[in-house]
């Protein structure tokens, strides 16, 4: 109890104490003690970290903090689902945390960042260890609220306005989502998780009808967050603007919520329950659209970070797909595609901010000949991307192939083939926007001048935590048993 | 009888007289005993709340041994009681957030005046509270009114006189309908007791007489304190009355005089008509009607709005419209809801009102929003206090306002034919609750580098800041624990019939 | 209908004159015509109240001539009623003038519409 606890309140005592203690000067300029407050923030985020791990290992029972009404209690306990998602985001957090003690050198407010930085860490934790829906979404909209204040980091105007686009879509989404919650409570004897179907029977025979038009509006509210068309517009505006290791911990992790959201209400609706009825086929075709189109947008864009949050739009939506499709392998390949594709974008996020970092360009065709400038950083660009494309033997593969072979054997009239071929032609085109970056940065073509060139490569406290992230979405490729493993775990509950 | 059952007798009578005793004292003495008269209502509400917890039922008090059809009476059960203290809290630290402004808004000489009609408002909204008389409450209504009108004109600039004025005329409207609707009543009954007018009604209705003229009585009465607690269509009055005159004024407009009358239509519906019989007519429908669009149409002109102040006062406009929905869904569990929202919004708008001042102090005195930016750097404890009372208005959990969101759609859900109705309007609401006050959050934490204005610290404004944190934490309580609560109004609306 | 309307003359009376006076209050822009209409409101009101508590062939409830028998009076509370309302009127309408003639120093006008205007000329 205490450790699950301290793992949540921890992190979020820390970013209230940085935001108290390290104020903001007046004039806008940089902190003098910023030194201090780094090295204080990669204790906490150290320290925050094992917390989390330890909470982990010991497997604590589910406990009941308070009750919000007597009957919605606020409830906490650790899961197989919970604990992926968990370390997903102890992992990014950390190596994206370490990365931007150097980034953010060059923008300012860096105490506000860190204090809510820290924030996001709790709350997050809080979400993976919910153990019901209340508590969840309770958290839930904690997320959205700490997670603004980086999209709006640099207070331009236009990082305000995705700031309140960010705030207005997600709310919008996370109160069509409560909509559902109160018919859930009105039809299942509790709120705590489960995976397989919480309804009551006769609630089912009553009025099912209308509960599959309550999943559906869940499913969209909570698909807000995981940017599932036709409410995805927020995502490509939001995330760009934010310093690079935020957007990097919002493509990779926070919009993983909305998943999870996902995976939760599935669980508390049951799968039997949804499989082959309009929900499900409604649901299918709206990922698959999203995959496309995604894919498509990605293709078109000439800004690094916008086609990464186009990109991070299209992947998204194969998880979705992988629930949607509601059989064990594509349930595990979606799962699994959770882990990587949360390494794989934090890498290409930091990649994208190294860039800026050192040579402050943003556009593609500014950065050919940046592989012969920045050459780690690039391989571990293109490691990811190889990844991301789905190239064996790197994490995309293994997922995919079980999105694939999950959803053939689905037997789903239309959709057990067109799906997996929609897979394909997007990996085809994920190829197209993330190699020609490759190509042209380590193959600048003949009229490059080389006299220009300079070594631009960052310092290791970037550099390491891309490594490490890069190395490990190789090792979910390499060795996918494990993962698979502890996937299964949370297949069977 | 134990002495206890005296007491609100006694805070009525201590909160009017010591308004006389304010006038001869000077403006320090004068603040002194109206703390201390708020504090003690308070205490005295406190022990009768715990004491009728401990019996379990309400009683009834002869005002000078005249008994039932021919005395005046006053009642008290949990829900008054607890009316009583809520409302002395919030008074209390309504009166100390805004007493560092007090000496800038108002002239010295009339500080004891104003005083007296803090104590006199205190008064009346006590008797609305307790009496059990329906001519008594339509007197307290109109005492309520002048008072009301003097807190609104006590600074003397055009606006408030104005405002005063334009108060003062709705106000008129709403209590000469309320009258007529009561003395239609009268006719109908022959009582002015609550009770015997309950009885009467109900027999009434048995025999099928006198439908017509009973209806238009209950919708008169329903109208006039509409207009009186600015329910949608007849809210012009409430922006220039909020918006101008004293912080405390305003904090105490807009959660206690306003809910004041609430309280009184409440205690109309459950003990004059009897809630069955309310709920069998279109009122309800009406009232539901107008609550919905006031929740949106309020939100709207708050978005529109360009003054912080003036912003805070629409979406006033807007919460009344939820406590409205929720008498107009017609059931037990709605109308527990609308009273936890009365709490929760006299909670919330009051800390808002208070944070909004010391936000505009370290801006020059303006209100327009573009003076505001980085307002909260400049007081650490406004912006906090502002950004808490917002999360609240939006309805994020941990704060008192999800509560009173969560309870409204469960008694919306129980209900076949209002529910998509009003869970929609809800979530627009919401939505909208959230765009203007997200925009102000931000906007206050923007950081404006060049502003000329001086920060302020916590050793200039001690009293203003723990007020804002004693809000903070009422908050926090009623959005944490509200159960214990929930509990108690649903034990008073039980002890009403 | 018609009949009931004629028997009850008083009441409809009374009910016509609260309509004039409420619809003066809102819709007149003159602060002193404003007044009127409240008066006229509320003396419709007292107008009701007395009808109701009038019974034909009896006197007002002060013991004249040793005559204690209630039979010989009229209902007494109304017209309490009424005293109690008068007070209230009387105090209202002394706080609306007051109100008044603050306004009309301030800006030469009775005209509500016309004080807005200044107002928001004024900009504060």
């Amino acid at each position: 109890m205490y450790l699950i606890l301290s793992s949540i309140f921890f992190p979020i005592l820390a970013g209230v104490f940085l935001l108290i203690r390290y104020r903001t000067p007046l004039s806008g300029k940089k902190n003098a003690d910023s030194k201090a407050l780094t090295t204080l923030t990669g204790c906490f985020l150290i320290v925050t970290a094992g917390l989390v791990i330890a909470s982990l290992l010991t497997a604590e029972d589910g406990f009941t903090l308070f009750y919000l009404t007597k009957t919605l209690p606020i409830y906490f306990r650790i899961d197989s689902t919970g604990t992926i998602f968990s370390l997903l985001a102890v992992i990014v957090l950390l190596c994206a945390g370490f990365f931007s003690f150097e980034y953010m050198k060059h923008e300012e407010r860096d105490n506000r960042y860190y204090g809510f930085y820290l924030l996001i860490f709790g709350v997050l934790n809080a979400l993976c260890f919910a153990g019901n829906l209340i508590t969840f979404y309770l958290f839930f909209e904690l997320l959205t609220l700490a997670s603004m204040p980086l999209v709006l980091h640099n207070g331009s105007r236009e990082a305000v306005m995705a700031g309140l686009k960010y705030l207005f879509y997600s709310l919008c989404g996370a109160y069509a989502a409560l909509f559902g919650i109160y018919f859930l409570y009105r039809n299942c004897d509790s709120l705590t998780f489960t995976t397989e179907g919480a309804l009551r029977a006769s609630a089912i025979t009553g009025h099912g009808g209308f509960l599959l038009v309550v999943a559906f509006v869940m499913l969209l509210g909570f698909g807000v967050k995981a940017g599932m068309f036709p409410m995805h517009a927020w995502l490509p505006t939001a995330h760009p603007v934010a310093p690079a290791p935020a957007s990097a911990v919002l493509s990779a992790v926070i919009v993983k919520a909305g998943v999870l959201a996902i995976i939760r209400v599935l669980g508390m609706f049951g799968r039997d329950f949804l499989r082959g009825t309009w929900v499900q086929t409604a649901w299918i075709i709206l990922t698959l659209i999203t995959v496309f189109m995604g894919s498509l947008l990605a293709y078109r864009e000439p800004v690094l970070k916008k086609r990464l949050a186009y990109s991070t739009v299209s992947q998204l939506s194969y998880i979705l797909f992988g629930l949607a499709i509601m059989n064990g392998t594509s349930f595990a390949g979606a799962l699994c595609h959770v882990l990587a594709h949360g390494f794989v974008k934090a890498v290409l996020f930091l990649c994208a901010g190294a860039i800026i970092y050192r040579t402050g360009k943003t556009r593609v065709e500014e950065m050919r000949g940046i592989g012969k400038e920045m050459p780690l950083t690039m391989w571990c660009f293109t490691i990811a991307s190889l990844g991301l494309i789905g190239i064996p033997p790197t994490s995309g593969f293994v997922s995919k192939w079980y999105l694939a072979v999950g959803s053939l054997e689905s037997g789903i009239p239309v959709f057990d083939v067109l799906g997996p071929v929609i897979l394909l032609v997007s990996a085809l085109l994920t190829a197209g926007y993330l190699l020609p970056l490759t190509i042209h940065g380590f193959f600048p073509g003949a009229d490059y001048d080389y006299n220009m060139l300079q070594k631009k490569e960052p310092c290791k406290l970037m550099t390491v935590p891309v490594l490490i992230l890069t190395i490990l979405s190789i090792l979910v490729g390499l060795f996918p048993e494990i993962v698979i493993n502890l996937i299964r775990m949370a297949v069977t509950g | 009888m134990p002495f206890v059952c005296n007491f609100p007798f006694f805070s009525i009578l201590l909160s009017l007289f010591s308004g006389t005793v304010c006038s001869m004292l000077p403006a320090k003495k004068a603040k002194v005993v109206n703390r201390t008269v708020i504090l003690a209502v308070g205490l005295m509400s406190a022990v009768l709340l715990l004491y009728l917890l401990s019996t379990g039922d309400a009683y009834i008090y002869w005002m000078g041994h005249f008994p039932a059809p021919w005395g005046n009476e006053i009642r008290a059960g949990v829900l008054e009681a607890g009316m009583a203290l809520f409302f002395c809290i919030i008074m209390y630290l309504s009166m100390a957030g805004g007493a560092h402004k007090l000496p800038g808004e108002v002239v010295e000489s009339k500080h004891n005046l104003y005083y007296i009609l803090v104590n006199l408002l205190l008064s009346s909204l006590l008797a609305l509270v307790y009496t059990n008389d329906m001519f008594t409450a339509y007197v307290f209504v109109e005492i309520n009114t002048i008072s009301a009108c003097g807190l609104i004109m006590i600074r003397q600039v055009g606006r408030t006189i104005e405002a005063a004025v334009r108060y003062m005329i709705m106000s008129l409207l709403g209590s000469g309908l309320l009258l007529f609707g009561l003395c239609i009543m009268y006719d109908l009954t022959g009582h002015l007791l609550m009770s015997n007018i309950k009885e009467s009604v109900g027999l009434l209705m048995a025999n099928g007489e006198y439908q017509i003229p009973l209806i238009v009585s209950v919708a008169l009465m329903c109208i006039g304190l509409c207009i009186k607690s600015a329910l949608f269509p007849f809210h012009a009055w409430l922006p220039d009355a909020y918006g101008y005159s004293t912080v405390s004024s305003a904090a105490i407009l807009s959660s206690l005089v306003s809910k004041g009358y609430i309280f009184l239509l409440i205690k109309i519906i459950y003990r004059v008509i009897g809630f069955d019989i309310f709920n069998s007519t279109r009122i309800i429908d009406v009232l539901f009607v107008f609550g919905l669009m006031g929740m949106i149409f309020g939100s709207i002109s708050a978005i529109k709005e360009n003054d912080i102040r003036r912003m805070i006062a629409f979406s006033s406009v807007a919460q009344i419209g939820y406590i409205y929905m929720g008498f107009g869904m017609g059931t037990q569990a709605g109308m527990i809801a609308s009273i936890f929202h009365i709490l929760s919004h006299a909670a919330t708008k009051s800390l808002l009102f208070i944070a909004a001042i010391g936000l505009t102090d370290v801006s020059g005195g303006s209100r327009k929003f573009i003076d505001l930016t980085g307002a909260a750097y400049r007081n650490k404890w406004a912006g906090a206090a502002f950004t808490a009372g917002s999360l609240s208005m939006v309805g994020i959990p941990l704060f008192s306002g999800f509560i009173s969101k969560l309870l409204f759609a469960q008694a919306a859900v129980q209900m076949e034919g209002k529910m998509l109705a009003s869970l929609i309007v809800l979530g627009i609401s919401t939505v909208l609750n959230a765009v203007y006050f997200m925009k102000t959050v931000i906007r206050i934490y923007t950081s404006a580098p060049d502003a000329p204005y001086k920060g302020i610290t916590f050793r200039d404004m001690k009293s203003y800041a723990v007020a804002l944190v004693c809000f903070i934490l009422l908050n926090v309580i009623l959005g944490v624990s509200s159960q214990p609560i929930v509990d108690m109004i649903g034990q008073g609306l039980a002890m009403f019939a | 209908m018609g009949p009931n309307l004629f028997a009850n003359y008083g009441e409809a009376v009374s009910a016509i004159l609260f309509c004039i006076g409420f619809t003066n209050l809102l819709l007149q822009t003159n602060l002193i015509k404003k007044i009127i209409g409240l008066n006229i409101m509320d003396s419709a009101i007292y107008l009701f109240l007395a009808e109701k508590g009038y019974i034909a062939g009896r006197v007002a409830p002060i013991v004249a001539n040793g005559v204690t028998s209630t039979e010989a009076y009229i209902n007494p509370i109304p017209s309490g009623l009424v005293l109690t309302g008068i007070v209230v009127s009387v105090s209202v309408t002394a706080l609306m003038l007051s109100l008044t003639i603050r306004l009309y120093l301030r800006y030469h006008t009775l005209d509500l519409d016309e004080i807005s205007t200044q107002l928001k000329k004024e900009g504060k």
